[in-house]
């Protein structure tokens, strides 16, 4: 799916404006994380023309000046953090930490973290936006989901809509992984409408940038206006490589954790809301499991 | 693994070095690393996780460049000066361009970046034959184009190994990318002496071999991966916790420990060598080195974690029924120094 932020913008502004803020890599696209999807990688359906604006256009020095020193004063942070210890932090919260909030939606900067898609972009009618929810506390995920096809002829499903964290970026837009080896169990507080949602990590793959690669889960929310504490093993996550449930099935390996998103295609066409409080890792400490799905072999040797 | 193939990879291994090793000829020399590189790739892949197979991948291009470009190179002298025999290299470019691709198979700076992410995908004990078994051939090598090499590029990738080795480990809490960083700064200790002890060189090898295969053995013992596992391992067995620490200890060169000796031997080659300056350098890097030793003993040995277990893997006690190699290389590592006198003299020729 291409990380393409569905708002109410125009085409035009769509595609220019990635982000709706202004973005400190605006005047230097390479730079940007959506080079790819700005310059041709995503999606682009059949008959649509080809956008793009050439760079002599897009040039803006502040913006420069601004991202260089952005990313000199990160490179600085990244070298001298290794003083404090792990991460950044001290070795003694590494080794005492049990529960990590990595996400938390309080102010509307959190929201920058994150990308909202749906199958607008392959033609469909559904709607997805984010929005910060009640007193700045929470997200909500909202929209509309459409399972009819778009008619171009080679799209035969539709419906769906996702929230994706956007990937850890260091240095000149150097990949940061997320490391969470110390915990074992996803934690979200969350309070859906009834709709079964599935989680996805995206880690590390083979290549470099191979997008195929997911672990996913299920969510089924409760709905109601009861928050909902879920505790998602990371050991239950299966593998599916472009949407395919693999045969080969291994473990989740934690140390190098890019993204997690959420993602709703029931088939079921109308309103959803999700609304996020936090999500978090912790360390259960009674959780024994490794890997939830038998791993055989599938041409044994007679 | 099936018994019989993994038995005609072992061997395989050890045929490789050993071709390595009883080989004149650059060509049979070429063949025996050929052979290491291929034998291991299948035990480095016995995962089919899609890490473990980028580790071997990106381990398969390194090495099979290195020995492209030492074939290369030694047909280029072949071709120039007639001369196949290892220790009779005489055009400096061409052993200049050997010395680099060495260094790439070894894992030394500027060359080092494949070794802390194909270590870290590995399991301990293809990791354990990683550092220690794979780095015995190219040392061959080395010792025997030692006396014509370039001082000034040996001694550039010596200190510059030191010092990458230790500030790249200072960050990790993978223990398998810290058994990286450090094999990186203990093989740029070896490669500083190389002109002017290979004896040192040697010693400092087999020593380095010794207390990595220590802690290596030692995490397989604990099942651990990552230093949190480790600060756990007082409650499982309390033994291994303080011998470990020791043996950390012994890594970061630490007096009375056996890890001292190569230090100290090296550093008095260098000042003896009238390189003071560099004697000094070396001996701040390893405090770098030092940093992270002493933050595994203290998560492992220094500090009772509050908790009680955070590893998964414990739980399934695989019964160590041959302790032996654990208990035979610990104490080595711990306890050789007294001996300094005697192995100088056996390794001395």
């Amino acid at each position: 799916m291409a990380l393409l932020r569905a708002t109410h913008l125009t085409q035009a502004a769509r595609f220019l404006g990635c982000f709706k803020q202004t973005h400190l890599t605006q005047g230097f696209p390479q730079l940007s994380p959506c080079w790819r999807t700005i310059s041709g990688g995503e999606y682009r359906r059949p008959g649509q023309p080809k956008e793009y604006t050439p760079i002599w256009k897009q040039f803006d020095f502040q913006k420069g000046v601004k991202g260089m020193q952005k990313h000199f004063a990160l490179l600085k942070e990244e070298f001298l953090s290794r003083w404090t210890g792990p991460e950044g932090r001290p070795l003694v919260e590494h080794m005492l930490e049990q529960t990590r909030v990595i996400w938390e939606f309080r102010g509307p900067k959190s929201l920058e973290n994150w990308t909202v898609s749906s199958d607008r972009e392959i033609g469909g009618r559904s709607e997805a936006f984010l929005k910060l929810g009640r007193n700045n506390t929470t997200c909500q995920l909202y929209g509309t989901l459409c399972s009819v096809a778009p008619r171009d002829g080679e799209t035969r499903y539709s419906g769906y809509c996702t929230l994706r964290s956007k990937p850890l970026k260091g240095a000149f837009d150097s990949k940061k992984h997320h490391d969470w080896t110390s915990f074992n169990t996803l934690h979200l507080r969350i309070r859906g409408d009834g709709r079964p949602w599935m989680i996805n990590i995206g880690a590390e793959t083979y290549f470099s940038h191979q997008k195929d690669e997911i672990y996913s889960y299920f969510l089924y929310t409760r709905g109601g206006p009861y928050w909902q504490d879920v505790k998602i093993p990371f050991s239950k996550f299966f593998l599916s490589s472009r949407g395919r449930i693999q045969d080969d099935q291994h473990a989740l390996w934690l140390d190098k954790v890019n993204t997690i998103g959420m993602t709703l295609g029931d088939k079921a066409d109308g309103p959803f809301q999700l609304e996020i409080d936090f999500i978090a890792v912790c360390n259960d400490r009674a959780h024994t499991e490794e890997f939830a799905y038998e791993v055989y072999k599938r041409n044994p040797e007679v | 693994m099936n018994p019989y193939v993994l038995t005609i990879f072992l061997l395989s291994l050890g045929l490789g070095t050993t071709l390595t090793f009883a080989s004149s000829h650059w060509l049979l020399a070429w063949m025996g690393l050929e052979i290491n590189t291929l034998a291991i790739i299948p035990l480095m892949a016995q995962q089919h996780h899609p890490r473990a197979v980028e580790a071997t991948t990106k381990y398969f291009l390194t090495q099979a460049t290195a020995a492209a470009v030492i074939l290369f190179a030694t047909t280029l002298n072949a071709w120039s000066t007639g001369e196949w025999a290892i220790h009779q290299m005489s055009s400096p470019a061409t052993i200049t361009i050997i010395m680099l691709a060495l260094s790439l198979k070894l894992g030394l700076a500027p060359t080092h970046f494949w070794l802390p992410e194909v270590l870290q995908g590995l399991n301990l004990t293809t990791g354990l034959i990683l550092s220690t078994w794979q780095k015995l051939a190219p040392f061959a090598l080395l010792l025997q184009i030692s006396p014509a090499l370039n001082s000034h590029l040996l001694i550039t990738i010596g200190l510059l190994s030191t010092f990458v080795g230790g500030w790249g480990g200072l960050n990790q809490t993978q223990l398998r990318k810290i058994l990286a960083y450090s094999s990186i700064a203990h093989l740029g200790w070896m490669v500083m002496i190389v002109k002017f002890a290979p004896s040192l060189t040697l010693l400092s090898l087999l020593i380095y071999i010794l207390m990595t295969t220590t802690a290596f053995l030692t995490f397989k013992t604990l099942s651990s991966t990552t230093m949190n596992i480790l600060a756990t391992s007082w409650t499982k067995t309390p033994v291994i916790t303080a011998l470990a620490a020791l043996a950390l200890l012994s890594l970061g060169g630490l007096p009375p420990l056996t890890g001292f000796m190569p230090k100290w031997l090296i550093l008095q080659e260098l000042v003896k060598q009238q390189l003071p300056l560099l004697a000094t350098l070396a001996a701040l890097s390893a405090l770098l080195s030092l940093y992270f030793y002493l933050r595994l003993c203290y998560a492992m040995a220094l500090t009772s974690s509050p908790n009680t277990l955070t590893a998964l893997l414990p739980w399934r006690l695989t019964q160590n029924t041959n302790p032996l190699l654990l208990s035979a290389t610990s104490m080595f590592s711990l306890m050789l120094l007294p001996l300094t006198p005697t192995i100088m003299t056996l390794l001395t020729y």
